[in-house]
């Protein structure tokens, strides 16, 4: 039988609140730390404790991050869904089975592993049996594909954060698997790791945590939120590094509150902004809903406020743990009436870090409600990084005058006119004494006082369309991979860059056409994303969600010569975006379209 | 010909004359109860020798909210959305502490759709003055019942209002808030110096003010009408205001017993008792005020509740003494170096 080596994907069917998340982190950890490729994704359910959770490891030589196909290595350990994971198996996959679950194995086409894992975890501690289990798996991967025992005893130290007792413990059950599993079975699968060369310095993080600590880096002065899947490991994550980073003299330089609702949080982010500060709030879609009638606030009085939205799958309640690109045309037209705003969009998380503080940047250099937009997959999962880069400017607050000599030299200022002619007013901050205004919700003139008048409305709205449309160009631009054809191009966002490597070599191989492909990283749309979709014979703009909202964006501002070569391809079920999935849609469409 | 005499212009205690507190023109009907507030506003703020600029006014939405245009026109200020004026606040507040924070709501506003913005920002004792203008209706939509509206008061058109009162009063002392008043818009001397205590006191003062509406609710069977709230007041005492700055003049010792109660600035309230022993410190004996008050159909006025010693939001959050909105670069974007550090933690 050929090896297959360093390209597979294991699947560990478990419970939640059993224990069995740490056990899988030490399984990505070690595989990372041995220098091979691999992503792991935590399909995890709305419940504390008792529910499936699922957690799937790819790992490739190839870079791919997506959840693969099919899975090729299966861990059965939880009764509830035994029988439909067991069902779901493709011939030939190896199931690594717990046989203390009670459950049958049926199915004489796999390869079967059966292995006592309570039984083997209850001789080491009856009482914390359940959760050694666990890592009792681990051991048996680890010696059925070939880790190694060192990297591995390093990632369960890495685990539990230099307790000893844990680390004995947890170390002992992954030997005792792994000499079950050498004392009783020979191999007869294919699997197998070989370590590769590791570039140093590397690391896991979650998407959240890296829009967090660029959050502070970005100089947060003001955080509120309310709890809410999946975003409060990113509040909580800015909460964490506070004191750490923030504390000057034994002080806060800082203020969190946790807010009763969302409502409120927003409330506070645009109190923190009216009064001068940098307010940030996170909140997944649920909460931006919620926001609506603030958000309208702040883009129609100008006040600086960043929310982030970390999207997980709607309407309503929808499936909360699952992940999604489905909040995005509310978050550019957030709220009622006329309304445009900015939204940044990271792929990675070394852009979650790096948008962390540009959010704060645009939000005060447009004086304008400006969004975060992540996903459960980018902002829950762990992913590989290097290394994060320091701010390459210095914090820029925008128009704000802050003396007396500053106001006197704009000659005829007021709080709402264009002065510089880029839509872009000046300021004065409460307790300043510098030009008092009442800032309000109501229709106003340029020096904030309150107009019904038809010309102001207008000549105001008009103001402020051309300010954010000024913002295009200056936000980030988007990351083209153009192929020298110029014929078929992909145009897509967000956490879809980690699928779409192996989207595009999955149409190559299928096709044999090369195609380019143009990440957007921010809306309002940078001129270049224009500028390829005019460079390019067909274009698909590709995207996680059912209605297009990207293509509908797209749609609403292009001109009509590109309409007739822009095609969508929106598919959204709640997991991560499975690369194949995606490529033969793509397909279907170039077929149709003659391609 | 003799010239006329040049009148003084009367300045306070930091030489500003009372013009640098007012507004501008109230847009309000002729009468209303809540521009006998903004004058109110206008003298405390002046008496109190507020720097006008270091005022900040916030407001939500309805008549009462549309006031901060009509006072303190050198204070920057805030009209926000409905009910949701205590949210704006707080993050305004723990960012920049050192601003004297002026809140003017409504019944509607602080009642219905804002209660439980309300109730939070009582329960965290934000550092601000609430004045909740109440007249049991909803003007700005031309008089239907709001929640503090009694049961058997009457419109001049439409049905009678059977539904239960929320007492905002008795709902803040349940949950604790560290100054709790209730006066009348018509008892202008009584309802400054609850003003002028309430902008000396660190933490939420809460101070409901019935407020007559003459449009739609100041016919006689309702009891916030001017004549009935004027017949049918209890006062639990007299309260004068001594400021920091000087102590004998303002307030001239009255007659009988009364208590002292310094404020943080360290200005003094004074209580004269008018029936009673009224203990401030007791929330039991200023609920069986409030709902003895109810039972004879009576408004029972003064400052019902305080806790001077209650921490307020700010003071919980360890806040460096600079505001947080003063801070620069250095003080907000930790060091490259904190950079490599949190990265060195990352890689375990």
């Amino acid at each position: 039988m050929d090896r297959v080596v360093n390209d597979f994907t294991i699947n560990i069917a478990t419970a939640n609140g059993t224990g069995s998340q740490s056990a899988n982190l030490i399984l990505l950890q070690t595989l990372f730390d041995m220098g091979i490729p691999v992503s792991g994704k935590n399909l995890f359910p709305s419940n504390i404790s008792g529910l499936p959770t699922w957690y799937i490891v790819r790992l490739s030589d190839l870079g791919y991050q997506a959840p693969g196909d099919r899975t090729h290595i299966q861990v059965l350990v939880n009764p509830a869904t035994w029988d439909e994971d067991l069902a779901s198996l493709e011939p030939g996959t190896v199931v690594i089975w717990n046989t203390d679950s009670k459950m049958e194995m049926n199915r004489e086409d796999i390869i079967s592993y059966p292995v006592p894992m309570t039984k083997i975890a209850r001789g080491l501690n009856p009482k914390l049996a359940r959760m050694i289990a666990n890592v009792v798996y681990v051991g048996v991967i680890a010696e059925l594909i070939g880790m190694d025992q060192k990297v591995l005893e390093e990632a369960i130290s890495k685990q539990f954060g230099g307790k000893a007792k844990a680390i004995e413990l947890n170390s002992e059950a992954a030997r005792l698997g792994r000499s079950y599993c050498a004392e009783n079975f020979t191999k007869t699968d294919p699997y197998t790791v070989e370590a590769r060369e590791r570039k140093e310095g590397g690391f896991f993080v979650e998407g959240n945590e890296a829009v967090a600590l660029g959050s502070i880096f970005g100089g947060v002065q003001m955080l509120s939120w309310y709890p809410i899947t999946p975003s409060s490991s990113l509040a909580e994550g800015i909460i964490a590094w506070l004191p750490e980073l923030r504390t000057h003299e034994g002080k806060a330089t800082y203020a969190v509150i946790q807010a009763e609702d969302e409502l409120a949080a927003a409330g506070m982010v645009i109190g923190a902004g009216w009064a001068g500060a940098r307010g940030i709030t996170a909140t997944s879609g649920p909460g931006i809903s919620l926001m609506q009638e603030f958000i309208g606030l702040a883009y129609f009085a100008e006040v600086p406020s960043v929310f982030w939205d970390v999207n997980r799958v709607g309407p309503s309640t929808g499936l909360p743990t699952r992940t999604q690109q489905g909040d995005l045309a509310m978050l550019y037209e957030g709220s009622h009436g006329d309304t445009q705003h900015i939204v940044f969009i990271p792929g990675t998380v070394e852009e979650c870090f790096e948008f962390g503080w540009r959010v704060f940047d645009a939000s005060e250099r447009y004086q304008t409600p400006v969004f975060g937009f992540s996903d459960l997959d980018l902002g829950m999962n762990r992913w590989a990084s290097h290394g994060f880069e320091y701010p390459d400017k210095p914090m820029d607050r925008g128009k704000v005058v802050l003396t007396k000599e500053q106001l006197d030299s704009i000659e005829n200022y007021g709080r709402y006119r264009d002065v510089d002619g880029d839509g872009i007013p000046y300021r004065t901050l409460p307790g300043s004494g510098l030009d008092p205004i009442l800032y309000r919700g109501t229709g106003h003139d340029e020096d904030g006082a309150y107009s019904e008048k038809p010309d102001v409305y207008y000549k105001l709205m008009q103001r402020l369309k051309r300010k954010i449309d000024g913002a295009r160009d200056k936000l980030p631009a988007p990351v083209m991979r153009e192929e020298e054809e110029q014929d078929i191009g992909i145009v897509f966002y967000g956490s879809m860059e980690n699928t779409i490597e192996e989207i595009d070599d999955i149409l190559e191989t299928a096709t044999g056409k090369k195609v380019s492909t143009c990440r957007v990283r921010a809306l309002p749309l940078h001129s270049e994303v224009q500028a390829f979709i005019e460079r390019h014979n067909t274009v698909i703009i590709l995207e996680i969600n059912r209605d297009a909202q990207m293509n509908g964006i797209m749609r609403k501002e292009y001109p009509n010569h590109l309409l007739h070569k822009m095609h969508s391809v929106a598919y959204s079920d709640g997991m991560p975006p499975r690369a194949r999935l995606y490529a033969e849609r793509i397909m279907d469409v170039l077929k149709e379209v003659g391609q | 010909m003799s010239e006329k005499p040049v009148r003084a212009i009367k300045l306070n205690v930091i030489n500003e004359p009372k013009d640098s507190y007012t507004g501008g023109k109230s847009s309000l009907c002729p009468g209303c109860g809540h521009d006998q507030i903004s004058s109110v506003i206008v003298n405390s703020a002046w008496e109190n020798g507020l720097e006008p600029h270091r005022i900040a006014k916030m407001s939500g939405i309805g008549c009462s909210s549309k006031t901060p245009a009509y006072y303190l026109g050198q204070s920057h200020g805030f009209n926000t959305v409905h009910g949701r004026m205590p949210s704006v606040t707080t993050g305004a507040n723990v960012v920049n502490k050192d601003l004297t924070y002026l809140g003017v709501s409504g019944d509607g506003d602080s009642a219905s759709i804002g209660i439980g913005q309300l109730i939070h920002a009582i329960r965290r004792n934000v550092n601000m003055v609430y004045i909740i203008e109440n007249n049991g209706v909803y003007g700005l939509t031309k008089g239907q019942y709001s929640a503090t509206a009694d049961v058997g008061s009457k419109k001049k058109k439409g049905a009678t209002n059977e539904t239960q009162p929320i007492d905002l009063c008795a709902m803040a002392i349940n949950l604790g808030c560290s100054f709790v008043a209730r006066s009348f818009s018509g008892s202008k001397k009584q309802l400054t110096a609850i003003i002028k205590a309430a902008m000396s006191h660190k933490g939420f003062a809460l101070i409901d003010v019935i407020s007559p509406c003459v449009t739609f609710n100041n016919n006689d069977e309702s009891l916030r009408s001017y004549g009935y709230v004027k017949d049918n007041q209890a006062e639990l005492h007299s309260v004068g205001y001594i400021p920091h700055f000087s102590p004998l003049e303002q307030v001239e010792v009255p007659a009988g017993s009364f208590r002292d109660i310094t404020l943080h600035d360290g200005s003094t309230m004074r209580l004269e008792t008018i029936s009673e022993d009224h203990d401030i410190s007791d929330a039991v004996a200023a609920l069986g005020a409030l709902h003895q008050a109810d039972a004879d159909k009576k408004h029972v006025m003064g400052l019902l509740y305080f806790d001077g010693e209650k921490p307020a939001l700010e003071d919980e959050l360890e806040l460096h003494d600079t505001p947080i909105t003063e801070m620069g670069e250095e003080l907000l974007r930790p060091s490259q170096a904190k950079l490599d550090d949190v990265i060195a933690a990352l890689r375990g």
